[in-house]
């Protein structure tokens, strides 16, 4: 027991919970995107136009608050180019996600500009926070959103009658009308929920986790995070452990390093990406009796056009 | 809406309002920023297919942009979304690279055979491994070649940084440059390459055996109705294990052709992107065959074209991306779904 | 008629621009944006400087060039549009710059860092490693733990050389100290940089540096962790006002000014040009606040002694972490023994491959 709790235990955890956050928060934006039928790959782009807008808030107000909601605003306004696309133009929901992956991508490098080598100040440290002060010093702002979001998705989702109607839509949209539902109305709402979620998480990077702006700055957490929504099997509650996959295995194969370990740091680097396949291949036997635990409506999208 | 509904029930005049779209976008983001919009836009038109030289380098950049299309295109047969070309295109460099080192110095008509056959094999084991898990255990495919793509990069970088790295180069992370025999032969005093001819060949036979074919009939079956192809004795596996081997083996040719002739060696770096192009044209041509090569061309042309925003109006790399966004967004919302609804 | 048609496009251009045709143009190729606040921002720097201190030059420069199909393709078109002497500024463009310069003899190539000449193509490139040894003369003066951090990107040549170089100069002053290094796999990844960072201070480094694009991220997760940092590329010493030791900078401005003299005078021959803190390509930062007058004292010491010649800082004996002899005692690393650096020296943990 006193194992877990020594220092290097709690740094490591810590560590990994920093790691996790901005994939955190993509996966349960996107998790609600899917479960009302709507796949979104778009969200890369998205935490880099969150990331940017938040930064230069920040730095122009001094306020890292208003910050992560002018980055929240901003990739709400991308995602619904997805929307858009995919919901009223009709088009193919992956094929949206990429192009508005691209716009985010260029816009946020184009605009971004002249906020290289710029200093903000983000939020201020916890560790004077009584009992937790040790672990919480450790921590930032968004990680605690984050965590705080989770399991209050999860209670939104499965037990009030919103999230019942979100989840009723996304298994089909046919009988949520039945249900007096309207369906697109719901499906707008998910993307934009997710648009929201990946631009708090583009802000949390910039302006919360590193306080730095540069091009690129989300380096593909972004389509990982979509890819860890189906090993979290569209359940906010195992989005944690599902970003923890990734957010540890970053954590660790750094930490690795400095334990001197003598394996290849290239080799070692492929562990956020062969971990959760590995889950995804694990857990797929027990699946697959459950349908895969995918939403109905998302199926048509891999088996439309 | 519903006139305009009308107008693009055809695929040409979709094609012509689309272009028409991207084409004053363009002048707009140019005007926007400060430049002259005609005159920039011209000289992209130019950049791309002005002259002998600038229609070579938009050639050298289609080529491989059409495998990727390719590869992500006969999956789309059998309604399998894959976004792996990149992790193809770098897994089949690698293994392209570890005939080459192999062999050593042999004469060309015996290494490129053999060099493009080590390509294509690493390429198709890439792509049927997101394939058997498709078809074995249901991982979705998209999310899977998704994954492999990080992989297959960072393990290019574990092998120039590691095992394959030239020792005589200053300690470079590369291979030592590959022998004469292992460079694909060029046309014309251009860096056009072998690579372009394999490729439309592929589209060409891909497009004979897809579509007219029982097999390519069977593809269609099994998309429309796994149930029923199965009972005609389709094996749906088999042909998940096929298409996404075949398209991996495809994209790992791009690999080992960029490695050879663009590269000389192979070194980190290796794709501009080409997996997302590949499939942004694959799905602009609606995954037909013989479409992907003209839009493969139009992509390579915007993007070698793009160095004319840089040369002549110091506009940042990004206002390149910023426009092939845009242009995939206008293709989107004109080529959807919509007009189903406006026209019963 | 190629010569005509570039004239005219020329004239046009210059036209269309409101100004005379510049009397040379020189091009710049980086392999990552330009304002990286890094490498790729260092040599934009000298591009600026060259165009604000050499009247009748006209520079273009080409950004996020990886080395792949696009770097030739960018170099012929500059030649094309009347670019006569080009910076290709990374290293792994030394085999394109080979090619197209045996296609136009009369276009000047610079390359920066190579080992291969052609007549038409010589190399730059300063060394950093003597400002990095004396900023791990600082940082060995600063650090209690004995513990150093330092996190890399690659494991190439130059970065490798940094850090045998920042850990001698720490040695100097600590027999026993010890670098730790992370590789982060990546020129830019500001979050793995920031978790790099706090692995590296967790495990006991009370000095961080670092050779990634820019400096910004582990100097900000160093001043939040109340430990040390000593930069690298560019001065960030405004993101760490209290941990910041001192930093090793590029200075390119006033080698390329020289440079592009040198071809519009015509005393240009291909060769390899080096410099270094003696010829003031790469710099010293100005210390932070908590670095004592004894040590400034000692790194100026220091530093006149490299500057006459009378220290070298890769004078033997070295070894590496295996114990193998690299340099004897009395000889001295040179040439390609530094630009080719594929050891780490004994007293750093960490994996060359």
């Amino acid at each position: 027991m006193s194992d877990l709790f020594s220092p290097e235990m709690l740094s490591f955890i810590a560590a990994a919970l920093r790691s996790s956050t901005p994939v955190l928060l993509v996966v349960l934006g996107e998790t609600l995107t899917q479960r009302v039928g709507v796949i979104n790959l778009g969200v890369e782009g998205q935490m880099l136009v969150g990331a940017i807008t938040g930064f230069a808030v920040t730095l122009a107000s001094g306020s890292p608050t208003l910050g992560l909601l002018a980055g929240m605003f901003a990739a709400t306004l991308l995602s619904a180019v997805h929307a858009l696309l995919s919901l009223y133009f009709g088009a193919n929901q992956i094929a949206s996600g990429l192009a508005v992956l691209i716009l985010g991508a260029g816009l946020s490098a184009f605009y971004g500009i002249p906020y290289v080598g710029e200093k903000i100040s983000g939020f201020g440290s916890m560790a004077g926070v009584p009992l937790l002060g040790p672990l919480l010093g450790q921590l930032s702002v968004s990680v605690l959103i984050a965590l705080l979001l989770t399991p209050l998705i999860g209670v939104w989702l499965y037990t009030t009658r919103t999230g019942l109607a979100w989840r009723a839509v996304g298994e089909s949209t046919e009988s949520a009308r039945a249900m007096g539902i309207n369906p697109l109305l719901i499906q707008w709402l998910g993307v934009l929920v997710g648009g929201l979620l990946s631009g708090l998480a583009g802000a949390a990077l910039s302006v919360d986790y590193t306080s730095n702006w540069i091009e690129n700055i989300s380096s593909g957490r972004g389509l990982v995070a979509v890819g860890l929504v189906i090993v979290a099997r569209w359940n906010p509650y195992l989005a944690l452990p599902a970003a923890l996959l990734y957010g540890g295995s970053e954590a660790l194969y750094l930490r690795m390093q400095t334990w001197g370990v003598g394996v290849s740091p290239y080799l070692l680097s492929t562990l956020p990406y062969v971990i959760p396949l590995s889950v995804l291949v694990v857990t797929s036997g027990r699946l697959r009796q459950r349908g895969g635990g995918m939403p109905e409506g998302l199926k048509a999208v891999f088996k439309g056009s | 809406m519903k006139g305009l509904a009308a107008i693009v029930q055809h695929s040409s005049s979709r094609g012509a309002l689309s272009a028409l779209l991207f084409t004053l976008a363009c002048l707009g983001f140019f005007w926007l920023n400060g430049h002259q919009p005609v005159a920039l836009f011209r000289e992209m038109v130019l950049g791309a297919f002005g002259d002998g030289y600038a229609l070579s380098e938009t050639l050298v950049k289609a080529t491989p942009i059409l495998f990727c299309a390719l590869a992500v295109a006969l999956p789309a047969r059998l309604g399998l979304i894959s976004v792996g070309g990149d992790g193809q295109l770098y897994f089949g460099a690698l293994t392209g690279t570890a005939v080459i080192l192999a062999l050593g110095d042999l004469s060309a008509p015996v290494m490129l055979p053999l060099m493009l056959l080590g390509a294509a094999a690493g390429g198709a084991l890439w792509g049927a491994l997101a394939g058997a898990l498709r078809a074995r255990i249901e991982v979705n495919e998209t999310i899977s070649t998704l994954l492999l793509n990080y992989i297959a990069v960072l393990l290019v970088d574990y092998a120039v940084h590691g095992p394959w790295k030239d020792q005589s180069n200053l300690g470079w992370p590369a291979t030592s440059p590959f022998p004469a025999g292992a460079i694909l032969p060029t046309f014309f005093d251009t860096r056009v390459h072998l690579g372009l001819l394999l490729a439309v060949i592929a589209a060409v036979l891909l497009y004979i055996f897809a579509s007219r074919s029982r097999w390519g009939l069977g593809l269609t079956l099994l998309r429309s109705n796994q149930r029923v192809g199965r009972g005609a004795g389709i094996n749906y596996p088999l042909n998940v294990l096929l298409v996404m081997g075949i398209g991996g083996a495809l994209a790992g040719l791009a690999g080992i052709a960029e490695a050879s002739v663009i590269q000389g060696r192979l070194q980190g770096g290796l794709s501009a992107g080409y997996g997302i192009s590949g499939f942004l044209v694959a799905w602009l041509a609606g995954q037909k065959f013989l479409l992907i090569i003209p839009l493969a061309v139009l992509m390579g042309g915007l993007q070698a074209s793009a160095d004319s925003l840089q040369l002549f109006a110091q506009m940042p790399s990004s206002s390149a991306v910023i426009l092939q966004g845009i242009l995939f967004a206008i293709v989107l919302a004109v080529g959807g779904r919509w007009r189903e609804r406006m026209v019963p | 008629m190629k010569n005509l048609f570039i004239t005219i496009t020329a004239a046009l251009l210059a036209a269309l621009c409101g100004q005379a045709i510049a009397a040379t143009k020189v091009g710049y190729i980086y392999v990552g944006p330009r304002n990286d606040f890094g490498y790729n921002y260092a040599q934009d720097q000298g591009r600026i400087y060259l165009e604000e201190n050499l009247p009748g030059v006209a520079t273009v420069s080409f950004e996020n060039i990886p080395e792949n199909a696009d770097v030739e393709r960018v170099m012929e078109r500059m030649i094309r549009s009347g670019v006569t002497v080009l910076f290709p500024t990374s290293y792994g463009y030394l085999d394109n710059a080979l090619k197209v310069a045996s296609k136009y003899p009369e276009v000047t190539f610079m390359h920066s860092g190579g080992f291969k000449l052609a007549p038409n193509l010589g190399t730059y490139f300063a060394g950093i490693d003597e400002a990095m040894y004396l900023a791990g003369v600082t940082a060995g003066a600063a650090s209690k733990t004995g513990k150093l951090g330092f996190l890399a990107a690659h494991p190439i040549p130059q970065v490798l050389r940094n850090i045998n170089a920042f850990t001698r100069g720490a040695q100097r002053v600590n027999p026993a100290i010890t670098t730790t290094v992370v590789w982060t796999g990546t020129w830019s990844d500001p979050a793995k940089e920031s978790e790099a960072a706090n692995s590296l201070i967790d495990s006991g480094a009370d000095v961080i540096t670092g050779h990634v694009d820019s400096p910004i991220t582990y100097t900000r997760v160093a001043e939040k962790r109340g430990v040390f940092s000593v930069g690298y590329h560019a001065d960030a010493s405004k993101f760490a006002p209290e941990g910041w030791l001192v930093g090793a900078i590029w200075n390119w401005g006033p080698m390329m000014v020289n440079i592009v003299k040198s071809v519009e005078d015509g005393s240009w021959i291909s060769g390899h040009i080096r410099g270094g803190l003696k010829t003031g390509d790469s710099i010293l930062s100005a210390y932070g606040p908590s670095v004592s007058s004894e040590t400034q004292d000692q790194v100026a010491a220091l530093q006149a002694e490299i500057l006459t010649g009378a220290f070298n800082i890769w004078q033997g004996p070295i070894l590496a972490q295996d114990g193998s002899e690299k340099a004897a005692t009395g000889a001295v690393l040179s040439g390609t023994g530094l630009e080719g650096m594929d050891f780490l020296v004994q007293g750093v943990v960490g994996q060359v491959k």
